[in-house]
């Protein structure tokens, strides 16, 4: 079973790296909310979605938590009227990403505190780790 | 009875249980124990220093090396803090009035 508080953390650094993965995503379609297509008429970018599953630890039996995958956002494009651009299509209109800049940010902010309650995970069972140890010492 | 209570501590190492358990139960007494758990801190400290390197070079993500680290550093006071009781239990029978 090993230490349920390393258990603990390492689930927790679990939590980190799927939230940095969520964040590179964001930052990714953030980028990318101008993209369009190389041709004319071609698609633009594509919003990415990313989800989350668990993920069994064999050697300590907890659930840590691992980006499951990572696809494309199957909503309509958006057209805008905009005949100069080389992206274009015969009629004029150009197709901009699926990308909600206010979705995005609301995204962005879910991922940061969540982001703050894994570090606080391992801030507390390292500190209860540190008590338990501190026992060993003091007034002998 | 000392030695099997220090033993059971060293399960505060994750790396290093096994072989200190067989070092203490084997009778080589206080050295063995002491070398057992230097090299479990030891092992920990060098994991926990390599993943910072792996890090710095950008194979490795912040937090793995934050957390190698860190655990490196648990290991090593753990470590610390159990030689320094040993070493207590062992001042105090050597102060044994014979």
């Amino acid at each position: 079973m090993g230490d349920a508080l390393l258990s603990a953390m390492k689930t927790s650094a679990s939590g980190l790296e799927a939230q940095s993965m969520r964040l590179r995503i964001i930052s990714e379609n953030l980028a990318n909310a101008q993209s369009t297509g190389r041709t004319a008429g071609s698609d633009p970018f594509r919003r990415k979605t990313i989800s989350f599953g668990e993920e069994l630890d064999r050697a300590t039996g907890a659930s840590l938590v691992g980006v499951k995958n990572i696809q494309g956002d199957q909503s309509p494009f958006k057209l805008e009227f905009d005949p100069g651009n080389p992206a274009a299509n015969a009629a004029g209109y150009v197709k901009m990403p699926n990308i909600n800049m206010i979705i995005e940010m609301a995204d962005m902010r879910e991922a940061n505190r969540s982001y703050e309650s894994n570090l606080q995970v391992v801030k507390q069972a390292r500190e209860m780790m540190s008590m338990t140890i501190d026992l060993l010492r003091g007034g002998n | 009875m000392i030695t099997s209570a220090i033993s059971s501590a060293g399960a505060l190492l994750p790396t290093q249980s096994a072989p200190l358990q067989g070092a203490a139960s084997s009778g080589e007494g206080f050295e063995g124990l002491l070398k057992s758990l230097g090299t479990g801190a030891m092992d920990a400290l060098r994991n926990g220093e390599s993943t910072a390197m792996a890090a710095i070079e950008g194979k490795a993500s912040a937090q793995q090396a934050v957390m190698a680290t860190m655990q490196a550093e648990q290991s090593l006071q753990a470590a610390l803090a159990i030689r320094d009781k040993i070493v207590s239990a062992f001042l105090e029978i050597s102060r044994m009035q014979i």
